[in-house]
């Protein structure tokens, strides 16, 4: 089933361009011009984005604007972004912020 | 150096830049999210008139008029210090130094949350996430949902989440605790949305007020049914608690407990309700922090929602040059936020260009659309916002003098 | 399960048990509380939980809400690396 709102009843109907592909921990998955980061993985159904550096416990989005961090990711470059503030483009390698431990979705 | 630099993309920011541009000042605006208009973005109800008020396209109006106003916008940018120099402000920012002479804070409010068992778990989402999720990114943040803590707020975004197709499966509150204080407890918890009656098209709060016009409070928790009241055919619970948030990668349900009017656990009431996305609403909070860095003096205020910066009714706080707007001073509404930023504008303007006593006029008027917007509110987050300003008016006014 | 077990600040994974014994033991304000147990003193910089922590310490030490704020803010209010704070590197918030 779809995660994406196609149709709303007061918003109207997306329309959609061509998706395109990115990466996320080395598997492929599609976005849409506009979509951050964690709006295209949720779309996707990943829930989890990184583990808890000590527990290793998953966590995923909680804020949504930029205020908790811990959506934060790890783009090709090294660089951490959150994935709530950050849009996610074509061929765009994501990955999963390294942990002490590891293991786990 | 630009003449004023604002902080915050939002309804109060866009509204002082468009002011302040069209009274001739270079103005440049920065915000963290990729888009500008601030927490406009996710609003989404119905007016008692029928009318949709839509965040989006309000913001779609604000960013235009700020274009054809000047006004530069550069979105994606953080900020992580502010000094004050002798010229200017210098903002350090992800994309280098700004530097203006005039500084105006419109960061808004971040949401508090209520730390409950599991609420780490991916799936586990502040109520605002789930807001911008399914409203301005168009993604179900979940397709079965349960919501935590019965307030504006939390109503308001259940009713959005299912115009987005999300099975909200009911609202409940926070357990008894001392984190959860007021939200836990189900006299207080009615007591505070009593208080949203005049809100014509809830025909759940119309109910309530019926009832609270009669009984008080205590009296109508006690009568309130277990079931909850149904809003937008979603169940509203003020009498059923999440004991703890389920799942083990992600999260799968809430153990729920029925309580009684005061909070307390009935025992063998527990219950598992099953959900993939459980959103927390814990209610707004300003976001002082760069103020509270630049050394602005704060009074904390109840009835607006956290710490403000001390700021008069022109928006001056008690650092020169440095202003603020918006729900930095007070959680209050949108259209609040988008007056206040207007006078905001035009007191910088007068200030940066030693027009003193000329834009008198225009500030007296703004600042008398902004009480009479606070007066016409559909949502008084919180009872005596009007007085509860005049005190921090005249606390500025008299540490000032 | 223990409801003392609940992780308040998310960052550092720190407990309501461990914050409640802290204040408990030291009698300690919230700034005492962040500086002993690391709550609200992660990656996010205390934004997210630094109001619980003042609220379960007043509410312990039956005090009312102080008009200072008790968490202060000290820049860099976002993460940034090293570089960045030389002013050699931009947006990188690791």
């Amino acid at each position: 089933m779809t995660m994406r709102v196609e149709h709303h009843p007061v918003l109207g109907s997306l329309e959609r361009k061509q998706p395109f592909t990115f990466y996320f921990n080395g598997e492929a998955y599609e976005a849409f011009e506009g979509d951050s980061i964690a709006s295209a993985m949720l779309a996707a159904g990943v829930r989890t984005l990184r583990q808890h550096e000590m527990s290793g416990t998953s966590r995923g989005i909680y804020c949504n604007i930029g205020h908790c961090f811990e959506c934060r990711v790890q783009l090709e470059d090294s660089k951490v972004v959150r994935a709530c503030l950050t849009l996610v483009k074509e061929g765009m390698d994501i990955h999963s912020v390294a942990g002490y431990k590891k293991g786990g979705e | 150096m630009r003449d004023l630099l604002i902080v915050g993309a939002g309804p109060a920011g866009l509204s002082a830049a468009i002011e302040a541009a069209e009274q001739g000042l270079n103005v440049h605006v920065i915000d963290e999210f990729p888009r500008v208009g601030g927490r406009l973005l996710g609003q989404l109800h119905q007016e008692p008139n029928g009318e949709w008020w839509n965040g989006i396209s309000e913001s779609d109006k604000l960013y235009s008029r700020a274009l054809t106003a000047g006004v530069d916008i550069q979105c994606e940018t953080s900020v992580y210090d502010i000094e004050k120099r002798e010229a200017g402000w210098h903002v350090h920012t992800s994309n280098g130094i700004l530097k203006s002479k005039a500084l105006l804070l419109a960061t808004g409010a971040s949401e508090t949350p209520i730390p409950i068992t599991g609420w780490t778990l991916p799936g586990v989402i502040s109520i605002g996430a789930a807001q911008v999720m399914g409203n301005v990114y168009r993604v179900k943040p979940g397709q079965s949902c349960v919501i935590i803590g019965a307030n504006v707020l939390s109503m308001a975004i259940a009713n959005e989440l299912r115009l987005c197709g999300v099975d909200v499966k009911e609202i409940i509150i926070p357990k008894s605790s001392l984190i959860s204080k007021e939200a836990g407890h189900p006299i207080s918890v009615l007591k505070s949305l009593m208080k949203l009656t005049h809100l014509a098209p809830n025909a759940m709060l119309r109910q309530l007020g019926k009832v609270g016009r009669f009984f008080p409070p205590a009296l109508a928790a006690k009568c309130y049914p277990a079931v909850g009241i149904k809003m937008f055919g979603i169940p509203i619970k003020v009498k059923t608690a999440a004991l703890e948030i389920l799942g083990d990668k992600q999260v799968t349900g809430v153990r729920t407990t029925k309580v009684t009017a005061s909070g307390t656990p009935i025992p063998g009431t527990e219950k598992t309700v099953e959900a993939d996305v459980v959103c927390i609403s814990g209610g707004l909070m300003p976001m002082a922090e760069l103020a509270s860095i630049v050394g602005c003096s704060f009074q904390y205020v109840t009835e607006l929602g956290g710490h403000i910066p001390v700021h008069s009714e022109q928006m001056q706080t008690n650092i020169p040059h440095l202003y603020v707007a918006g729900n930095i001073t007070g959680i209050e509404s949108a259209k609040v936020a988008m007056a206040q930023g207007k006078v905001a504008g035009l007191t910088i303007a007068a200030e940066i260009n030693n027009r003193s006593g000329k834009l008198d006029d225009l500030i007296d008027q703004a600042i008398h659309s902004v009480r009479k917007t606070r007066a016409e509110a559909l949502i008084q987050f919180q009872p005596n916002i009007p007085k509860t300003r005049e005190e921090l008016y005249k606390y500025y006014e008299r540490n000032q003098a | 399960m223990d409801e003392m077990n609940t992780i308040v600040c998310r960052c550092e994974e720190v407990t309501l048990k461990l914050i409640k014994d802290t204040i408990y033991r030291y009698r300690c304000s919230s700034r005492e509380v962040k500086l002993r147990t690391r709550a609200a003193m992660g990656y996010c910089g205390g934004r997210t939980c630094r109001c619980v922590i003042d609220q379960i310490t007043k509410g312990m030490n039956q005090e009312t809400m102080k008009n200072d704020i008790q968490l202060s803010y000290r820049p860099p209010v976002r993460p940034v690396t090293f570089g960045a704070l030389g002013g050699s590197v931009h947006d990188n918030e690791s």
